[in-house]
Parts: C-alpha cells; sequence; structure tokens
C-alpha cells in the first residue's frame, strides 16, 4: 500500500473545505472539511442520512453548499465549473445511464460533452470500456444490462478523458465478488500507475479496508475520524486472553481490562503479555490463548457511530 | 453547442418520440383525406353554390334565433360573410384538391393536433432526465447548466419545426394518392374582418393558394415555437414527465375550451391558449375576445415565450438536484 499522507506540500487533488448543507432548519451537512492527494484512494464512510451523498453532491456541483467550498485541481467549483467538472468522472448514488441507448451511445453521448472528436472519442470508447470488462456487451441496450454490467458502464464513462479524481458512489453495488475484487483491483492500479485520486463511498467496510489509504467517517452530517486504515485500526489495538474463568481474570488483571463475550481484551502490547499469563496461571486460571485483537474497521465503525449501522 | 444538440436529437429520437408523433400524424391524415376523397367522390352529383347557399341560410336562422354566446355569435357571422363572399364570386371555396388540403391542415391542426404533439415531444426533455436519475451525470459534465438547457431549447424548436415540416408533407403524400394536385394559383381570399354586424370586405385580400399557405405555415411555426419554450418550461418545473406532459395538455385543451365557453371573461385573451390559432385568426375566424389583433397575438405569444425561457434557465440553472 502506498501513502500519501504527510504530502503537505503537494496541492491536494480534492480540497472540501467547511462544507455545510442547511435545508430549511436542518443541517444536512455540518462543516464537513478533507483533502484528498493524487495517487491516493480516500474512503467515505457513513451510515443511511448521514449526509454522503448529499456532501458528493456538493463535491461535483449538483448541490450549493451553504458554507464553505470546493476546489477540484485548483478550480473552485461554483466559480470555476467547467475547469473543475473536466479533472472529474463520477457516479453519483446509483450508475443511471440512458437505458434506451446502446453503451457505446451512452458512453459517446458522455465524450461529445467533453469536446472529443468522433476519431478520437472512438478509441477512448473502446479503451474505457475494456478497462472495466464491457467491451463485449457495448452495442446492446443499457436497458437489457444487469445492475453490475451498468455500475461497470458508470465507471467506463466516469473514466472518459481520464480525470484526475475518480467520485464513485457505492462502486461495490450490484457486483459479485469477483467483480467487486476487479474494480477494486483497478482503482488501485489506475491510483498507482496514473497517480488518479479516487473518492470511494461505500457500505462495506472490508472493502473500504481493502480499496482505501485513507478513510473519512461521517455521521449525522459531521467527520467523526479521519485517518489512514492502518491509523485508524491499530489505535484501538488490544491483546486477547482467551481463559476459562473471564471475570476472574479480569478481576486479576485489573480494571483496564474488558471483557468481550467470551473473551478478555487488555489495551497492551504483545510484550507485556507474558507477566499477565503468568499472573493467571499463579491464580490457577486456564489460559488457552493469546494473541493480537486486531480491532476491525467495523468495530471502530460501530463504536465512532455509536453503534448505528452502516448501509 | 453542436455537439450538445446532436446528443439531445439522438436522445430524443431513441426514445421514439418523434416516431410517435409521426405516426399520430400520418394516421389522421390518412382519415382525413379519405373523407375527401369521398366529398370529392360525390361533388359531381353536387351544387356546390345551393350546397353554400344552404349553409348561409341555416346560419341565418340560427343567428335570428339567438340565446348563442356572443363568441359563438361572432363565429357564425364571419362565417356568413365569408361564405357569402365566395358565393358572390363564384368561386367555390371548398373543391378539395392537393393544395387546398395542405392549406387546411395548417388551420385545423394548428389549432390543437400540432400544439399537443409539439407538447408529446418537449414536456419530459428535461424532467425524463431527472425521473431516469441521468440528470446526475448530465450535469457534473464540464458544460455549464445554460449551455445544457439552451441546447435542448434549440432542439426542441428543430423538432417543432420539423413535426409542422412532416406535417406538410404528409398531408401532400396522403392527399396526392387520392385527389388532384393542380391547384396552387388558384386565389384564396384572406382578411376577412368582422364589423359590428358584418363582415368588412374592404379589408380582403386575394393570394395565390401557395402564397397563402406559406403564410399560415408561417404563423403556425410561430405558434409552434412558442408552444415548444412553454413545454420546456414545465419540463423544468416538474420531476415527473407525466406531470410536465399532463400540465401542458391539460392547459391546452383546458384553454381551449375555457376560451369557448366563457368569453366574457376578458381576462381569458391573455391566455397563451386564446393566441395559439394564429393560422386560424389568419383566415378570419375571430379571436374568442375583443381587442385581439394579429399583432397582440404575435406579441401576447412572444411574451409568453420569452417569460417561459427566462424561469426555466433561472430555475435549471440555480436549483439544487436532489435524488
Amino acid at each position: 500500500m502506498k501513502s500519501t499522507t504527510g504530502l503537505s506540500t503537494i496541492t491536494p487533488t480534492l480540497i472540501a473545505e467547511h462544507l455545510t448543507k442547511v435545508i430549511g432548519s436542518r443541517t444536512i451537512v455540518d462543516d464537513v472539511s478533507f483533502e484528498i492527494f493524487a495517487g491516493e484512494v480516500f474512503g467515505f464512510l457513513g451510515p443511511n442520512g448521514a449526509g454522503k451523498t448529499t456532501t458528493i453532491r456538493m463535491l461535483v456541483g449538483l448541490i450549493k453548499p451553504t458554507e464553505g467550498r470546493v476546489v477540484i485541481c485548483g478550480h473552485d467549483v461554483r466559480h470555476d465549473f467547467e475547469a473543475a467538472m473536466r479533472c472529474i468522472g463520477c457516479i453519483v448514488e446509483t450508475p443511471d445511464l440512458y437505458r434506451f441507448m446502446t453503451g457505446r451511445e451512452n458512453l459517446a453521448h458522455f465524450a461529445r460533452m467533453l469536446g472529443a472528436g468522433p476519431g478520437k472519442s472512438d478509441v477512448e470508447i473502446e479503451r474505457v470500456a475494456s478497462l472495466v470488462n464491457l467491451a463485449h456487451r457495448l452495442d446492446q441496450r443499457v436497458g437489457t444490462y444487469s445492475l453490475g454490467m451498468r455500475q461497470r458502464l458508470g465507471i467506463a464513462q466516469a473514466l472518459l478523458g481520464r480525470p484526475r479524481l475518480l467520485i464513485l458512489d457505492e462502486p461495490a453495488n450490484g457486483l459479485d465478488p469477483a467483480g467487486i475484487r476487479e474494480i477494486r483491483e483497478l482503482l488501485r492500479t489506475l491510483a498507482r500507475d496514473q497517480a488518479m485520486s479516487v473518492f470511494v463511498s461505500s457500505h462495506l467496510l472490508a472493502e473500504i479496508e481493502l480499496t482505501c489509504d485513507r478513510v473519512a467517517i461521517i455521521h449525522k452530517g459531521r467527520i467523526l475520524r479521519e485517518g489512514t486504515v492502518r491509523e485508524l485500526i491499530s489505535s484501538r489495538r488490544a491483546m486477547e486472553f482467551r481463559v476459562n474463568d473471564v471475570a476472574r481474570a479480569a478481576e486479576i488483571i485489573g480494571n483496564n481490562a474488558t471483557i468481550d463475550g467470551g473473551r478478555l481484551l487488555v489495551p497492551i502490547e504483545e510484550s507485556a503479555a507474558p507477566p499477565l499469563v503468568a499472573a493467571l496461571t499463579n491464580a490457577g486460571i486456564d489460559v488457552f490463548r493469546v494473541g493480537p485483537n486486531r480491532q476491525t474497521l467495523e468495530e471502530m465503525f460501530l463504536e465512532a457511530t455509536g453503534g448505528e449501522t452502516v448501509d | 453547442m453542436l455537439a450538445l444538440m446532436q446528443n439531445e436529437t439522438l436522445k430524443l429520437l431513441r426514445r421514439r418520440r418523434f416516431a410517435i408523433v409521426l405516426s399520430i400524424l400520418t394516421a389522421i391524415l390518412l382519415l382525413v383525406a379519405y373523407s375527401q376523397y369521398r366529398i370529392l367522390h360525390d361533388a359531381a352529383r353536387r351544387n356546390w353554390r345551393a350546397d353554400l347557399q344552404e349553409r348561409v341560410a341555416r346560419a341565418e336562422n340560427m343567428l335570428r334565433r339567438g340565446r348563442m354566446n356572443p363568441s359563438w355569435q361572432r363565429s357564425v357571422r364571419a362565417e356568413i360573410g365569408r361564405l357569402q363572399f365566395y358565393l358572390d364570386h363564384d368561386i367555390d371555396p371548398e373543391k378539395p384538391n392537393v393544395p387546398r388540403f395542405v392549406r387546411t391542415f395548417a388551420n385545423v391542426a394548428g389549432f390543437l393536433l400540432l400544439p399537443l404533439l409539439v407538447s408529446v415531444l418537449g414536456s419530459d426533455i428535461v424532467s425524463a432526465e431527472n425521473a431516469e436519475g441521468t440528470d446526475k451525470l448530465l450535469l457534473t459534465r464540464p458544460v455549464r447548466r445554460w449551455k445544457i438547457l439552451a441546447a435542448k431549447l434549440l432542439t426542441l424548436w428543430m423538432f417543432a419545426t420539423l413535426t409542422l415540416v412532416c406535417g406538410a408533407i404528409v398531408s401532400l403524400i396522403v392527399s396526392s394518392a387520392v385527389l388532384p394536385m393542380h391547384g396552387w394559383n388558384e386565389p384564396t381570399f384572406n382578411g376577412f374582418q368582422l364589423a359590428k354586424t358584418a363582415v368588412r370586405l374592404d379589408t380582403v385580400r386575394q393570394l395565390p393558394l401557395w402564397r397563402d399557405a406559406l403564410i399560415a405555415y408561417g404563423l403556425e411555426w410561430y405558434a409552434l415555437i412558442a408552444v415548444a419554450s412553454i413545454a420546456l418550461m414545465l419540463s423544468v418545473l416538474f420531476k415527473s414527465s407525466a406531470a410536465s406532459i399532463g400540465t401542458m395538455l391539460a392547459a391546452l385543451i383546458g384553454g381551449t375550451i375555457l376560451t369557448r365557453i366563457s368569453p366574457d371573461w376578458t381576462a381569458g385573451k391573455y391566455l397563451f391558449v386564446s393566441a395559439l390559432p394564429l393560422a386560424d385568426y389568419y383566415t378570419g375566424e375571430p379571436p374568442p375576445y375583443d381587442g385581439m389583433s394579429m399583432a397582440f397575438c404575435l406579441v401576447l405569444l412572444a411574451v409568453w415565450a420569452a417569460g417561459a425561457i427566462i424561469v426555466a434557465f433561472t430555475l435549471f440553472t440555480r436549483r439544487d438536484v436532489f435524488g
């Protein structure tokens, strides 16, 4: 994994500054700020109604922020819309394309909006279609596509014109496991080889964990945590003890031990474990297993959002 | 802009809207042509003068009996004046032939059919993108929103024009199968104006049929451009295609009925539907309200179209696009 955090000397591909959206008396997005750098896959996590989609719509200029601004490749989305949009490709919410036209016609339609000439755009269409493995179905009507194929076509469309930033809302939706892996590898390759920045929102935490370099967690319109996947997970590292009497073991170890089901979690480094094992054995407790408990992103997420499930 | 119009044209054709419009036109014209053919068939045995005289007498009887609303009364009086004029000049105004068929199409279809068809084309040109979710993509491409809407408007105007032209061509083809082709230079009479009690004849102009037809089609085209602009506005206002098409059709049909049944409500003359049958007014059918000169109608339609375009662009370029 290539981490690009800390490269503050490089201008970010995308800067979201204090984004706020108020509708009526409801604040849907509240002071959301983040940056995405070249070659980085950025994950955006949040439960339903957290303000994910509203944030994405503000990033791409569909919704005007009440406060704050979005700068893409140095162009303010509000004041320099065309230049900013030229830098991005996106899928917002669902990969809706024109169902009554073929895949190729859809791609040609959007290539024309980029100002590509017919000859050049034909080559470009073949290129993006083969990137998402859709070349063989390009001449069929989109209405006959499965959700997974529409998702691929949406990604192909987003890749037209080689944008520097890809914004994908739930790109794994409708794809089978093999398809998900394919797209994940495609995104990682694009980020690595073409220094493309990728913004991904997803409800598949495991997927985000595998795909992204950095993650922001949004809940009730606010960003709760932001950091590299590794940071977020390892900040809560603990040792896991499996013993025959969890309650007594907890008493012996002291107040920093927590009981989680049949497990005993102790927030210590691995090197501090042997003395504890000795103490437990001396007290007559059977220790079956001791090992590191790496908290998953999911657990961390549930904790951060106060137990609300993601979707 | 050409690329954007190419996109809009492609979408309009792929949605089969234009194909539907053409089939409706053809079907209706086939029926009408057949009925004209029957008239021609019977005409050999019929005396058109006696026919016209009978109609004049019947209309005069109706007037004498009274109890008609003013708008209807004026219409009947105008009709009498016109028929009498043709009788006096010994011209059969209804002898079926191809040129007259094509010419009449402008009047008959211009009053409701063509505006309806243009509404079918235009009322979902924006709302369909909304309903299908494609607006999110369309509006996040490096093209400013006003350009996208302008491309839609221009494409709509183009297809409104095309609908009219196709109407003319289809009526030409359909009628030439059953009616005689000659008659493009036959004289026509226009500019009948209704004075207090009778029809004024000093304002009547004589034109060869082909020129008269061109003028009628020109006026109809003007009206259709206005209809297309209003359809675009409704399409921006409503999120669902059904709502925008429904509203447009209701406005056209409801407005037309309103102008016929309540001629006392004079504010009705400011409705755009009152001014739509431009070709009719040109031929001599009196508009439903007093003070609706041709110039008034032209300006009224222009104001409606301009207003609609302003509303459409203002909303479309400023609004937030939610799901």
